[in-house]
């Protein structure tokens, strides 16, 4: 099919290009653009000059001034701390968080406050719109008493787009990353392969079903990467306002039908797109629908002054650099070293794998293995990093959150433990390699609620209680073997955030886990012996035998992590 | 072709390239949507109007051609486009005159709506009455994560959320809509396209089987989505002045117009009214994934094997053993399912198949490993089961039991195993709750004791 050459039809019609509309001096533009809001009303027809932009009507104009404040307000970051993290960031050892930080914010002016209504978290959205549309009507008040119009509507309008733009951009590739380096929903430990389906909560299944599909994760971080970049180029933001409209919707969807908990977080991207589309749909119904010539109007400022050029193209490859390129480097260094939500240290490598519990003693007293006992371990793992799982028929408390956030020390990234029920206990360890001794604490930390979303947890950890006593259960000479936990991963993963993330989150340690105490006995790992106390004060002997579980599900072909 | 002239303005001419690329498409494309087997035909006119009329529908939805074998294969694909050159050199060699074919452009894009639109409401309105993702059985839930394949996590995954399972139905049945339309056509791609990658790429990622087939519908929406993307792309991106579409077909004579609109009319009551009608009527009597005929009155549910007796020995407890039974469960349809440590043969049918006879609906054991699943057969009077593997692995693999039942949570199974050695088993209902139900009483933030 021919491409029209519709260039007669625009000398016609007396059109000019875009290429060329640029090239007028934008003073003269922008005295065409006010002269034709002045009359507030439709311009006379022989206004030659003044014809390139419609008028706009006033009811056009008051929904302008409301969306502008709406828009403006949940764009741009309103809480301190996000403010206090850009300045306190160390450029130099940089964390994946603490870009992720940067481009991760929500609407939040009001908090939490018990005054007004939550509605599923969108509460917040109505009140800002309330706030907005009052504010709105006020700016129109005062333009009809001054009679005057000084402000160009095409001009707000474009910087307001450019605004929600980069906001929507911004926003959605600082969560593609995690999918784009598969790390937001990692590939289950061989503790949850064990787990049965209905022991797990809708949400932890869905997370799970993206997760054993690393390059379908991948896929769709790629999708969220491309919407985001698609956004910082005008020519291209209808492609991108598109494909995030369409993601996040389901997107949103998902978190409401699993109970995910970040529907707010994904319809605010679908509000932003829906924003930006809005934009085309005149032109779009015109086109397609009523099947007439369109000829787009768009309204460019023009960046005529050498300083507004430098700024613009300054500040465009700052944030590409930023949030694409450096983005994406400390990503791939966090998926390879450090993946958040799985531990980072190496376990004890000859313990690695599932094991049947063939003996078990408890108090000297052997007990065989029934699954319907409620003390006997039925079965048991060792993972890659440092988790000790095994499974006893017995009630446990549950964590139902998402196991998300960004916690720096092992014993809290609890994505193994989180939303998972049967019986299934999961103990981080500390390995003293001389003594062969595991210093075990249950993932699990009572009165520990659930946290609201992805993140969004920097600096609300309850951090009430330190121990007043100094915590000695390991002793001096085990903590001098086992080491600190910062250095032990690659050098390059290091963070002034991991630093200080470890010291702060074991100050808030509060005494309250259960805690195990395990000398290990194996030669290669296929019988492993454990004797010691548990977290009863039972001493109990445990003969482990590993046994080759072969899986149906596919294993995985993206690794994160580097536990070799 | 004289009746469906384009309407003024005449469209300018096609350059030589266009012409000769638009001739392959054209001949390509007609051949994979044109069904051309007898077969199709066949069972087209053996539709059943009862009941089954949706399964009928859905598998004739699904013809693409096949020259070798039923897969779906992309040799099938170059078979097709090999015919295409072929007869595109014959077609450039005697019709060298034309200056456009912009009228059977047109035509080749009905053809492609109608036939993309009936793909998607047969997934559409399965989705919508979630059907093609049953809440898990049972035995599902006592199956551990690992046990199953990829694909199979899929559907489970879709399976615990039928609101979600409706959503994407609905949002496949508006694309569908939007293709009936000319001048919607193009929403409609933008909703389908990302949609059916979407598809596409789950096929691959989990392993399922009809990669090749989603893939083939995104070509026909990609050629209809073609054909209004240069002009989108003119419009919202190189913001230059756009022409619409300017071709429709004139319908000159009455009888043209009155079969434009009984064709149109008839598609959409068969496809959508009449389709979605038995869908839902489906829904209502079960998901045809999982069999109708009920099982043992009051049974349903997870059993601890307390006591397992073979030829009178009494073995215990154990997670290694590969004959003793570890638990059991009894669906509310005909099916047993028994955990042991015998592996299990899987069976990977990853394609969507509905199934009118019981024996054939094996979605509860497909892709599962870790437990056996038998459908059976009660003699209420001789209270005996017999039991037969619903695993096609297992073709001849048969239990005779004789069961006991003294109040309602004790089950006694006694008579002869697949090896036709004598077994005795005492199963104990276990009062099992389930986290994936509890979880949504307490809510995320809620603690639970389980």
């Amino acid at each position: 099919m021919a491409l029209p050459d519709i260039t007669p039809e625009r000398q016609d019609l007396g059109l000019i290009s875009p290429e060329e509309l640029t090239q007028i001096p934008i003073h003269e533009r922008q005295h065409v653009a006010s002269n034709s809001q002045i009359s507030g009303k439709q311009q006379p027809e022989d206004s030659k000059s003044a014809s390139r932009y419609r008028a706009w009507t006033t009811a056009q104009k008051i929904a302008f001034r409301i969306a502008f404040i709406f828009f403006t307000v949940i764009s741009l970051p309103t809480s301190a701390s996000w403010y206090k993290n850009i300045f306190s960031l160390d450029w130099l050892h940089l964390h994946y968080r603490d870009l992720y930080d940067v481009a991760r914010f929500q609407p939040n002016i009001l908090g939490r406050v018990s005054w007004w209504p939550v509605w599923l978290g969108y509460g917040e959205w109505v009140f800002i719109l309330l706030v907005s549309a009052a504010l709105g009507l006020i700016w129109t008040a005062v333009i009809k008493i001054r009679r005057a119009e000084p402000r160009d509507y095409n001009l707000l309008y474009y910087w307001l787009r450019v605004v929600v733009r980069y906001r929507a951009g911004i926003g959605i590739i600082g969560f593609g990353f995690t999918k784009l380096l598969p790390t937001q929903l990692p590939y289950p430990s061989l503790g949850l392969l064990n787990t049965n389906f209905g022991d797990l909560t809708a949400q932890k299944i869905y997370w799970l079903s993206i997760g054993i599909v690393p390059w379908y994760e991948v896929f769709a971080g790629v999708v969220e990467v491309l919407a985001g970049a698609l956004l910082f180029f005008r020519a291209t933001t209808f492609w991108g306002a598109v494909l995030l409209f369409g993601a996040l919707a389901d997107i949103v969807y998902v978190n409401l039908a699993y109970d995910g908990g970040v529907h707010g977080y994904s319809s605010y991207f679908v509000l932003l797109s829906g924003f930006l589309l809005i934009y085309y749909v005149k032109d779009l119904y015109n086109l397609l629908i009523r099947e007439q010539l369109t000829i787009p109007n768009y309204y460019y400022p023009s960046f005529g002054k050498i300083w507004q050029k430098i700024g613009r193209i300054g500040l465009k490859t700052a944030t590409i650099g930023i949030f694409l390129v450096l983005l994406f480097w400390i990503q791939y260094v966090n998926f390879r070293y450090d993946p958040y939500k799985q531990p980072a240290q190496k376990g004890v490598r000859e313990l690695r794998g599932n094991y049947a519990v063939s003996e078990f003693r408890l108090n000297n007293k052997e007990i065989p293995y029934s699954p319907v006992d409620s003390l006997r371990w039925q079965e048991a793992t060792f993972e890659n990093w440092s988790t000790l799982t095994f499974k006893v028929n017995r009630p446990v408390p549950l964590d139902l959150s998402n196991g998300g956030g960004s916690p720096m020390r092992d014993l809290n990234r609890t994505f193994e433990l989180t939303g998972v029920a049967g019986g299934q206990r999961v103990f981080y360890y500390d390995a003293d390699p001389v003594n062969h001794v595991l210093y075990l604490q249950d993932k699990y930390r009572p009165g520990r609620r659930g946290e609201d979303s992805e993140g969004d947890t920097s600096g609300k950890r309850d951090r009430k209680k330190t121990l007043e006593k100094p915590d000695n259960w390991i002793p001096a000479t085990a903590l001098a073997n086992i080491g600190p936990e910062y250095s032990k991963i690659e050098p390059i993963a290091l963070t002034t955030r991991r630093a200080k993330g470890i010291k702060s989150e074991t100050r808030q340690e509060d005494g309250k886990r259960k805690r195990m105490i395990l000398n290990y006995q194996t030669t290669d790992g296929s019988r492993v012996v454990l004797t010691g106390i548990t977290e009863n004060k039972d001493s109990i002997y445990v003969v482990l035998d590993r046994i080759n579980r072969p899986y149906a599900l596919s294993k995985s072909t993206l690794n994160a992590g580097e536990y070799q | 072709m004289s009746a469906f002239e384009s309407t003024p303005p005449p469209t300018p001419a096609w350059t030589k390239a266009e012409k000769v690329l638009f001739r392959f498409v054209f001949i390509y494309f007609i051949i994979q949507v044109i069904p051309l087997s007898w077969q199709f035909y066949r069972d087209l006119f053996s539709i059943d109007w009862g009941a089954f009329y949706y399964r009928d529908l859905f598998h004739l939805s699904r013809y693409a051609p096949h020259f070798f074998g039923q897969d779906d294969t992309f040799v099938n694909w170059a078979v097709v486009a090999l015919i295409a050159l072929a007869g595109t050199v014959i077609w450039s060699l005697r019709d060298s005159t034309r200056t456009d074919y912009t009228a059977l452009f047109y035509w080749l894009r009905v053809v492609l709506r109608y036939r993309l639109a009936i793909a998607v409401f047969a997934y559409g309105f399965i989705k919508l009455f979630p059907l093609l993702a049953p809440l898990p059985s049972i035995s599902n839930l006592n199956t551990p994560y690992g046990d199953f394949t990829a694909w199979k996590l899929f559907s489970l995954s879709l399976g615990i959320v039928p609101s979600y399972e409706s959503f994407l139905g609905l949002v496949e049945i508006v694309g569908g809509l939007l293709l009936l339309n000319r001048k919607t056509t193009a929403i409609g791609t933008l909703i389908i396209i990302p949609f059916l990658g979407n598809v596409f790429v789950s096929n691959l990622a989990y392993e399922g089987g009809e990669s090749v087939y989603s893939l083939l519908l995104i070509t026909f929406a990609l050629v209809l989505f073609g054909y209004d993307a240069i002009r989108l792309f003119r419009l919202v991106s190189l913001e230059q002045p756009t022409l619409p579409n300017r071709f429709k077909p004139v319908f000159t004579e009455t009888w043209q117009r009155y079969s434009r609109l009984a064709l149109k009319s008839s598609f959409i009551f068969f496809a959508v009214f009449l389709y979605g009608y038995k869908t839902y009527a489906a829904y209502k009597t079960g998901s045809y994934q999982f069999p109708k005929t009920a099982g043992l009155p009051g049974a349903a549910g997870v059993y601890d094997v307390s006591v397992f007796k073979l030829a009178d020995e009494t073995l215990p407890y154990s997670k290694t053993d590969s004959v003793r039974w570890q638990d059991v469960v009894f669906e509310t349809w005909n099916t047993i399912s028994i955990k042991s440590n015998r592996p299990v043969i899987l069976d990977r049918t990853n394609t969507e198949r509905i199934m009118a006879d019981d024996a054939s609906r094996t979605y509860e054991q497909a892709g599962s490993a870790g437990r056996h699943y038998y459908r059976y057969q009660v003699d209420s009077t001789r209270h005996v089961l017999a039991l037969t593997n619903r695993n096609p692995n297992y073709p001849n693999e048969t239990l005779t039991l004789q069961y006991e039942r003294d109040g309602s949570n004790q089950i006694i199974l006694s008579g002869l195993n697949e090896r036709r050695d004598s077994v005795y088993v005492v199963l104990n209902k276990l009062n099992k709750k389930y986290l994936l139900n509890e979880a949504a009483k307490a809510g995320r933030r809620g603690t639970l004791k389980l």
